[in-house]
């Protein structure tokens, strides 16, 4: 047994993480591998349009640049298409969002390198702004567009490729994927006011596919939630555990998941997977009523601390499926520890109201330290690091930051990566529970923000040498929103607070900024965040 | 507790996100019934549960949202009807 699924494990990290795709093509070519809310694919439909752009990647992607293709496409069949035409052409995909604001996607867009993007029609029109001042020539396909040769005059730097452009089916190579190399790029918020981009390779998400798609017996028959973006990594589980079994991912649109209640039913989903914040919302809007969703077979949640309440609401309305509360870092490969709710029992084992995060993954190893990266004694708390399988090749063309985070701890021999994460272990024998960020970093309605990169931009758009940013009103799983704080008095609140706009995704953009004449200081002499909390 | 009407739940509504509808150069009578504050990007999904916060607490009651097409959760129009509508259901 163990010999068979090692084999197995090998064999797919050669195939690379489309590799279950390929497979799925050839048992269930004709059933849905994607529905959108107007449009649904099946495998050889998905197959066929994805290699199609695959062989056009490989065919005219300009030279000189890294295995990197870009896809700029949101809830569309451009997205899915792209993302498998990325890896098909021998590349790691590059998710980007036209939901941020332009000059964030354009930093992305040019701190990967990539030479080629795939564009969907929604997304097209920030081309413009993006494209502003980018030298590199780079092949630009827009799948949904029949004819681009108004847009190739616009840009004659740059290569753009319409549907009547693409390439035949045939023409694409297979190309083979060392299990090391970068299966997707994800840029997530740094702490320099740059984001940082996460290596994650077709070795890390193999063995987190393998493992998941076992665990929750997954079959053709079932149905995977998208509630995900794709710049957010949690995204790469609907996608490549559903289509490791030929199963359909069902994505709704960025309205419905506000409510998806409906969406659940009339899908007839059998796997939900969202942050809780999602579950929170429902909750608050009446729709988590017993016995609501019976078609869900998992109920998966991540991204940020689960509440007791919702995973008990839940499981109420999911009465057929089982709730699991999904842990990990980007940097960890979408998730790396796990706990099964239970009625009853996991009440007992809850900290402050939060479903514990339990415990690692097969073969990723966790060790909990303090300061000087030394084991605590059991049952206290201290940072979380892990090692393992999952461990990511750290950040792109940023040694430093690698470096910093990517530790080998003293005693050890492999490198750990450094969550961040405070967490502590109640009873040897008992799960994990988190307790918050060891610096900065917090989550705002399920995003992951740097408040120093909030702060970082604060100061250079206001002028000023401290700014601090604090996440409130302050939640189970986090904070709603962003507050900020600025000494002076002749600056201009809602000015600087326009300029973030630009520069920042809205959820980070602070609500409201105060003016202080001075800030309150701890005994320490630093900036006493809890007294600024008082202020709010 | 009075009763409102979807006009009254409307103004309600629009008095919170007054200040994001001024930097788009709009009044609140210039807004039609179809205007969807998600997509016109006045509001996002923290915000309409603040609205709707704001809304029961003036109204002393919790509307259930169940019955709404979520695709008109951030219509105005639907919206403020919806929850006129629940209203009157807790008077009777």
């Amino acid at each position: 047994m163990g010999a068979t699924s090692n084999a197995s494990s090998a064999n797919a990290t050669s195939r690379g993480i489309h590799g279950g795709f390929l497979h799925s093509c050839e048992l269930y070519a004709h059933r849905p591998a994607i529905e959108l809310p107007d449009t649904m694919l099946t495998y050889d439909e998905l197959r066929n349009r994805a290699m199609s752009l695959a062989a056009s990647l490989q065919r005219a992607t300009p030279s000189g640049g890294p295995p990197l293709t870009a896809v700029f496409a949101y809830r569309s069949p451009t997205a899915y298409v792209g993302v498998l035409a990325a890896l098909l052409a021998g590349h790691g995909y590059v998710p980007l969002n036209r939901s941020f604001p332009p000059d964030r996607t354009r930093t992305m867009l040019l701190s990967s390198g990539c030479r080629s993007l795939i564009v969907d029609a929604q997304s097209e029109p920030q081309l413009e702004h993006i494209l502003d001042l980018l030298e590199e020539p780079l092949l630009i396909i827009l799948p949904e567009r029949t004819d681009a040769s108004i847009l190739q005059s616009r840009w004659p730097n740059h290569t753009i490729l319409g549907a009547g452009d693409l390439g035949p089916v045939a023409a694409w190579q297979e190309k083979p994927v060392s299990p090391d190399s970068i299966a997707y790029l994800l840029f997530t918020s740094g702490s320099t006011g740059l984001p940082k981009g996460v290596m994650v390779t077709h070795r890390n998400v193999t063995h987190f596919v393998d493992f998941m798609a076992e665990r929750y017996g997954i079959t053709e028959q079932d149905r995977f939630s998208q509630t995900f973006d794709m710049t957010f990594d949690l995204s790469a589980f609907d996608m490549f555990i559903a289509w490791e079994r030929g199963a359909c991912v069902c994505c709704p649109s960025r309205k419905t998941l506000i409510n998806p209640a409906k969406f659940i039913q009339s899908s007839k989903l059998t796997v939900w997977f969202s942050v809780p914040s999602v579950g929170i919302f429902m909750k608050r809007l009446g729709a988590l009523k017993t016995g609501q969703f019976p078609t869900l077979r998992w109920s998966l949640f991540c991204g940020e601390p689960l509440p007791a309440e919702i995973a008990k609401s839940w499981s109420l309305a999911a009465p057929n499926s089982i709730v699991e509360n999904l842990y990990g870092p980007t940097e960890l490969t979408i998730a790396c520890c796990l706990y099964r709710w239970q009625q009853g029992k996991s009440q007992e084992e809850c900290l402050g109201g939060v479903v514990p995060i339990g415990d690692p993954f097969p073969g990723m190893d966790v060790l909990i330290v303090d300061e000087e990266l030394r084991e605590v004694a059991s049952g206290r708390d201290g940072e979380l690091l892990m090692a393992g399988p999952q461990v990511a090749l750290g950040y792109w063309r940023d040694p430093e930051k690698t470096a910093a985070a990517f530790v080998v701890p003293p005693g050890k021999n492999q490198t750990y990566y450094r969550t961040g994460d405070r967490v502590c272990r109640p009873n040897e024998s008992g799960p994990m529970c988190y307790l918050g960020r060891v610096d900065h970093q917090i989550k705002v309605q399920g995003h992951r923000v740097e408040l120093g990169e909030v702060e970082s931009l604060l100061r250079q758009e206001a002028g000023v040498e401290v700014a601090v940013a604090v996440g409130w009103p302050v939640t189970a799983s986090g904070a709603e929103g962003i507050e900020a704080f600025l000494m002076g008095n002749k600056l201009e609140p809602q000015t600087i607070r326009e300029k973030l706009k630009s520069k920042l995704p809205s959820y980070a953009v602070p609500r409201r900024i105060h003016l202080l004449s001075e800030f309150p200081l701890n005994p320490n002499g630093k900036i006493d965040r809890r007294r600024l909390n008082n202020l709010l | 507790m009075p009763a409102l009407s979807a006009e009254q739940v409307r103004s309600l509504v629009l008095e919170r996100v007054q200040s994001s509808l001024a930097a788009k150069g709009l009044r609140a009578e210039d807004i039609p019934d179809n205007y969807d504050l998600l997509t016109e990007g006045v509001i996002d999904s923290m915000g309409i549960l603040q609205v709707i916060t704001e809304v029961e607490a003036r109204l002393g009651i919790t509307v259930d949202f169940e019955d709404l097409d979520p695709e008109n959760l951030t219509v105005i129009g639907p919206f403020c009807r919806h929850i006129a509508k629940k209203c009157v259901n807790v008077e009777k």
